[in-house]
């Protein structure tokens, strides 16, 4: 006896309710279909195409589901196979194709309308992610500018006091007095002025400056001794008050946590987030501002020292200073990324302001050079 | 290959007896013992892709372990994880069941499983995910449950309507719908059934008799809280 292989299920009266398997033979003028011997009395039967029914059914409407005979006779009869509904297809008479392809477009309707509601659902979480990508930079400027200037206050504070604590501070001196002079310049330049600003000189040979959160500057002895009048420093500093006025460090601590934060969302760690709080300490004295931040405190920080009638060139020479290769490296070039460029903008931006007679500072730049350890170099 | 089922109830065993070089897939970990003539290997169903998919999309375990009788003949012991009855299903060549992801146990190695993508209602509503299994092919196959499994006869459009949570497998012949358990919104939910599915037949479909999302909540409340 051959093995009998079945290519679909039927159902009725009689059968078990996961169906009957059986095999069906399509024939010219209807099919054949083979029960289990086990299963029916009548091992075959055949049945005509004029009794038939056609619909799609299953699951995903991938079945083909025939229909015959009423009542104890009623047999519902599944067929999945391709090369199965594609006999019967060419098989079937006219009377029997339009119901069909009536079953084939509901069966491509289901599928059409499941690749639309997915590709609709893709679609929507690129355009958030999309949407995020690009927009971060707007959310980040609205989170920063709903911030108290009292939290950036306590944030800069703490990271200040921090770093402080293991730094040599300048108390006194020639160089206090000088920077002390050059703040308040610059400081009585600026509008409605919501931060106290407090400039710090660190004994180091270190040739840089750097702002925090809040108001708090720290100006290293090593860019003073760089720097060939108290003019190039103002420079500096009206740059490094600038980051601190346009609120940079805050944006940039808002951006990497919102990183930081989205990633510990996602990975679920809760412990990751409070290790996350902890880090902002760190980030704060490992603050780098990126280019367009840079461009905007070059900028801004030449007008402040042009409104304090303090003379702009020195901030563009010291920049040139720094951007000569010659010189080495430079820390300052690190977090400060440096281009010839740069100071270009400056000169130009410079010139389209109106010629101004500077005033000069009350102190001798050379007498504070010479506090720092500076030799006298003979001018030239 | 025969199998029955040991100590049927909350916490059964299959025992299989496999003919000399016949081998089984079962779910990774479902080995309690077995005779020393079966070799356990540990094989990515479907090529690495297919086991990639089938474990980030279905949750299913990556390896299902294939239980062969290299040796001579011999048998083995299979166990679920969680409490709750087996069934053993012979299937035909031509049957084919939606598996939630949990429910496979094992198969003869004449069985076909592959992960399929449900439509976006359905994955979202209907409780096992976007994707289930889909189980196929010729021979024995082992589902579990969590809880006891039962049994629904469906004839050809009857429907029945069932807790999309308490689902186990169905048949290929069925087809269902997801639709709230009250008239509204508020009394579905509030009635604690929320959404639930409206099966169609002809077919089956297997229920489990609980529920393991909600015994997970229930058994939350238990667990002192750390920290």
């Amino acid at each position: 006896m051959t093995p009998f292989s079945p290519n679909a299920l039927c159902f009725g009266e009689e059968f078990p309710a996961a169906g009957a398997p059986c095999l069906v033979q399509i024939e010219s003028d209807g099919l054949t279909v083979t029960y289990e011997p086990a299963v029916s009395t009548s091992p075959s039967e055949h049945v005509l195409f004029t009794g038939l029914a056609v619909s799609a059914g299953g699951l995903d409407y991938d079945h083909l589901v025939l229909k015959w005979g009423e009542q104890a006779q009623a047999r519902t009869l599944y067929l999945k196979h391709p090369d199965l509904i594609r006999a019967f297809r060419e098989a079937a008479p006219d009377h029997l194709s339009q119901p069909f392809e009536q079953a084939a477009e509901r069966v491509r309707q289901v599928r059409r309308r499941h690749r639309a509601t997915w590709g609709t659902v893709a679609g929507s979480i690129l355009a958030v992610a999309l949407g995020l990508w690009f927009g971060a930079d707007l959310l980040v400027e609205m989170a920063v500018s709903r911030m108290p200037v009292e939290w950036e206050q306590k944030l800069g504070e703490a990271a200040y006091k921090d770093f402080l604590s293991h730094q040599d501070v300048m108390k006194e001196g020639p160089a206090v007095k000088a920077v002390e002079e050059m703040t308040q310049r610059l400081v009585e330049q600026i509008p409605d002025n919501p931060y106290k600003f407090q400039v710090t000189v660190v004994k180091s040979d270190i040739v840089n400056a750097f702002a925090l959160p809040g108001g708090y500057v720290v100006v290293f002895t090593g860019l003073m001794k760089k720097a060939d009048s108290g003019e190039e420093v103002a420079g500096v500093l009206g740059h490094e008050l600038n980051h601190v006025l346009q609120r940079h460090g805050l944006e940039r601590i808002v951006k990497s946590m919102g990183v930081m934060a989205a990633v510990a969302i996602i990975v679920g760690d809760q412990q990751g987030l409070i290790g996350l709080m902890r880090q902002v300490g760190v980030e704060l004295l490992t603050l780098k501002f990126d280019r367009a931040q840079e461009t905007e405190a070059d900028l801004t920080g030449l007008q402040l020292v042009y409104r304090a009638k303090i003379d702009p060139n020195g901030m563009i020479t010291f920049f040139q200073k720094l951007a000569e290769k010659d010189e080495g490296r430079v820390e300052w070039l690190s977090t400060h990324p440096m281009s010839s460029a740069r100071a270009d903008r400056l000169k130009a931006e410079l010139a389209a302001l109106p010629k101004r007679t500077p005033e000069p500072f009350t102190f001798e730049w050379s007498a504070v050079q010479g506090v720092l350890g500076v030799q006298p170099v003979a001018t030239p | 290959m025969k199998s029955e089922i040991l100590y049927p109830g909350a916490f059964p065993m299959v025992r299989i007896e496999l003919a000399a070089g016949e081998h089984l897939k079962a779910e990774s970990g479902a080995m309690v013992a077995s005779s020393p003539t079966i070799d356990v290997e540990s094989k990515m169903e479907g090529g690495f892709l297919g086991a990639l998919s089938r474990k980030l999309l279905t949750g299913e375990k990556f390896f299902f372990q294939t239980l062969r009788a290299s040796r001579g003949p011999g048998e083995v012991l299979l166990a679920p994880t969680v409490p709750g009855e087996i069934v053993l299903l012979d299937l035909d060549g031509v049957n084919e069941y939606m598996v939630q992801k949990d429910g496979f146990l094992a198969g003869a190695e004449g069985i076909n499983i592959e992960s399929k993508m449900q439509s976006l209602s359905r994955g979202l509503l209907g409780g096992e995910g976007f994707f289930i299994l889909k189980i196929g092919g010729k021979g024995m196959l082992a589902l579990n449950s969590f809880g006891a499994i039962h049994k629904i006869e469906l004839r050809p459009d009857q429907e029945y309507i069932v807790d999309n949570s308490h689902l186990v497998a169905w048949s290929a012949t069925t087809s269902y719908n997801i639709e709230k358990a009250a008239s509204g919104w508020v009394a579905s939910f509030t009635s604690g059934e929320g959404l639930v599915c409206r099966f169609r037949g002809p077919g089956i479909v297997y229920i489990q008799s609980r529920n393991p999302g909600g015994f997970g909540s229930w058994i939350r409340q238990f667990i002192p809280v750390s920290e």
